[in-house]
């Protein structure tokens, strides 16, 4: 769908997305290459590949470098199509195991190992709950405990 | 084609059909249930996909409209500011549902008598009560007992962990003197009958492949099965029909597997199709008998539309909250400003609910049910590090009231891919909602601060959440005037005597908790209803 300059073009958009994290070691998301995801997926949505070229069309036309500056200027002029780039850069970067992984989640499927989860001790909840006890009944009893009907 | 006819015929293997379905059991009926869905296997859940977030946001995603899958109708929202999210296949909703588990109140049932809002129902809490306690059993519920937001219930499983999440809030609460209680759940804090516990996977919304979660696919449709009810699938009914001369219905017809029209005959009709489907079945069942839709003498079939409209705030915590691990809606709720104080400017009143927060992309794209991705750039690192890990929220579910210009209608255009048309939803946000939401984001933001909160995400605009149409109750309502009701007490059609409702729509208010334990608790009653009634069942 994309040659491989308008791939670079949309990476180096995607790098001002989502910049490199260098405290987490995380990098931008251009340099993850979420832009295949984001061409892939396109290939699929008719809607998502007018936005792309839309925006890769607007990138040759207006910039000779990406920078913050023009990526609010892309998001000020083309907001709809915008949000599609946005929305599918956070699904690509967030949804890789290597990404999860970092940011402390399961890196693969989630079932069936699931997240150790500390149970809280009966003393510990007895002890949260105590001052809720203390200060007794709180619900309304309209009929006094009695059915419809009885 | 003409199937051989049946006793009692479900429409809708959801949380109430299935209730039902057990309820009848005992009385050796031939009972057959249609569900225009179809059975999930082990293999299709996203949560043992790799890319599992992705379902979130497609053939998962609990907006239907979204998902677009040959089970699932379009609903048309336009005219909403919240639009209803499901899931249609065996298990109906509690597929997806997040399992938060509170049952409606003793003043729930009687809002006129006490605040002169909305109707009383014809039945109470106490009627309810111990189909709840079956239900429970039935489905596995954890909590802790000793609600003091109740009267005293047991509770047969341990409370699922609150986390760190749920003993920060609480410590909030305590701080501020206000009632909080660890959540009941629909979820098995230990292993149970072959059903695994959880294992805080936090992808509720993605069906429970543990089965740790109660949907009626895990809890009640094995056993209905093996009984010898028919559940047939893929099967979704456009007509229910009635016999002119009688005035009874006499069964229906549905789009099978097939791609044909087919007609079912039962001797009982008892729709399950939730307080969007039901009203849109009765008001495309038309007849010369009921030119307004059927069982519609009342006029009140698809008015009174009740959602909880849902808003949520959110403290920044010193530590990491971990609001990923664990059952995604459920670890406290608080019930403090739940009963109706006139000094606050509103009727009837809320509930603060703690929400763990979801994953990281989940947030980054605004969070769940809300469709508004977090800022880009700079300020993005700076909120998926400082921010997301230590967030812990509030979800203010508000009560709605009653109105009748809330509504569920025909859509005059749109169809579902059997040339049914879709329901339009039209919907606003009443004043008393709007005042109660106001309430509830001035003191989730007290608590929050009292809890510990560094500072308050503040929330710039008076919307609600948009994709949080779970909860569909009231339209087409219980009462004991058939002019003001579209069923009686135990469920039973004022206009058509053998023809039962079940679901959400028959609710009369719509209390401010989650409704399925309600829902399935009042289905059991009127099952019992209807084998105490038999014998004069269509006098």
């Amino acid at each position: 769908m994309l040659t491989q300059t308008e791939m670079a073009i949309l990476n180096n958009i995607l790098d001002q997305l989502i910049p490199a994290n260098k405290k987490r070691e995380l990098p931008s998301a251009g340099k993850l290459e979420i832009a295949a995801f984001i061409v892939q997926r396109a290939s699929k949505n008719p809607v998502l590949k007018k936005d792309i070229a839309s925006i890769v069309l607007y990138a040759q036309a207006k910039a000779d470098k990406v920078s913050p500056n023009f990526v609010r200027q892309l998001q000020d002029n083309k907001p709809s199509e915008f949000e599609s780039l946005i929305t599918e850069t956070y699904k690509g970067y967030y949804s890789r195991p290597d990404i999860r992984e970092k940011l402390g989640l399961s890196a693969h499927a989630v079932h069936p190992q699931g997240y150790d989860v500390n149970k809280e001790s009966e003393e510990l909840l007895d002890a949260l709950t105590e001052p809720v006890r203390q200060r007794g009944p709180i619900f309304l009893d309209p009929t006094g405990g009695k059915k419809d009907g009885a | 084609m003409e199937h051989e006819p049946v006793d009692v015929l479900i429409i809708g293997a959801g949380a109430s059909g299935a209730a039902i379905a057990w309820s009848l059991l005992e009385t050796r009926m031939r009972i057959l249930c249609l569900e225009q869905g179809g059975h999930l296997t082990d293999a299709e859940y996203p949560s043992r996909k790799e890319d599992y977030e992705l379902s979130r946001y497609a053939e998962f995603s609990c907006d239907p409209n979204v998902r677009g899958l040959k089970q699932d109708y379009p609903i048309n929202s336009e005219n909403s500011c919240i639009t209803p999210v499901n899931w249609n296949g065996v298990g109906g909703s509690t597929i997806n549902f997040l399992a938060h588990w509170p049952r409606m109140k003793p003043s729930d049932f009687r809002t006129k008598t006490l605040d002169d809002v909305g109707e009383d129902w014809p039945i109470n809490y106490y009627n309810l009560e111990p189909f709840y306690e079956v239900n429970d059993l039935n489905i596995g519920v954890s909590g802790l007992p000793g609600n003091t937001a109740y009267p005293e219930y047991k509770i047969s499983n341990p409370p699922i962990p609150i986390g760190i999440l749920g003993q920060t809030l609480a410590k909030g609460f305590n701080n501020m003197g206000w009632h909080w209680w660890p959540s009941d759940v629909a979820i098995l804090s230990r292993d149970q009958e072959g059903r695994q516990k959880c294992v805080n996977a936090g992808t509720c919304d993605l069906g429970c492949a543990a089965g740790a979660k109660g949907g009626t696919n895990f809890t009640y449709w094995p056993l209905l099965e093996r009984a010898g009810v028919e559940l047939r699938t893929n099967s979704r009914v456009r007509e229910i029909q009635i016999d002119e001369a009688t005035g009874l219905a006499n069964g229906v017809l549905y789009h099978g597997a097939d791609g044909q029209v087919h007609r079912q005959r039962a001797e009982i009709v008892i729709m399950a199709c939730n307080g969007v489907g039901t009203p849109r079945l009765l008001l495309h069942s038309s007849s010369t008998l009921f030119p307004e839709g059927l069982a519609n003498r009342s006029g009140l079939v698809g008015k009174n539309l009740m959602f909880h409209p849902l808003t949520g705030v959110a403290g920044v915590f010193k530590e990491e909250m971990k609001g990923h691990e664990g059952p995604m809606a459920c670890s406290i709720l608080s019930q403090e400003f739940y009963e109706s104080d006139p000094s606050r400017g509103f009727s009837r009143g809320y509930g603060l609910h703690s929400g763990r927060s979801t994953t990281p992309m989940t947030f980054a794209l605004g969070g769940y049910g809300v469709d508004n991705p977090i800022p880009w750039g700079n300020e993005h690192l700076e909120i998926m590090d400082n921010i997301y890990p230590y967030l812990a929220g509030l979800t203010i579910v508000t009560e709605d009231l009653p109105e009748e210009h809330n509504c569920v209608t025909l859509d005059a255009d749109l169809k579902d891919s059997d040339g049914i048309p879709a329901p339009k939803i039209n919907y606003t946000l009443g004043e008393n909602t709007k005042a109660m939401i106001k309430h509830g984001e001035e003191r989730a933001r007290e608590v929050l601060l009292a809890a510990g909160a560094e500072k308050v995400l503040a929330k710039n605009d008076d919307n609600v959440w948009w994709r949080a149409g779970w909860h569909q109750m009231g339209t087409c309502r219980m009462g004991n005037d058939p002019s003001n009701s579209v069923v009686n007490s135990w469920g039973r059609s004022h206009d058509v005597k053998n023809l039962f409702i079940v679901d959400g729509s028959i609710f009369v208010t719509a209390g401010a908790v989650n409704p399925t334990s309600t829902i399935q608790a009042l289905a059991l009653y009127i099952g019992d209803q209807i084998k105490n009634n038999i014998q004069t069942l269509f006098d």
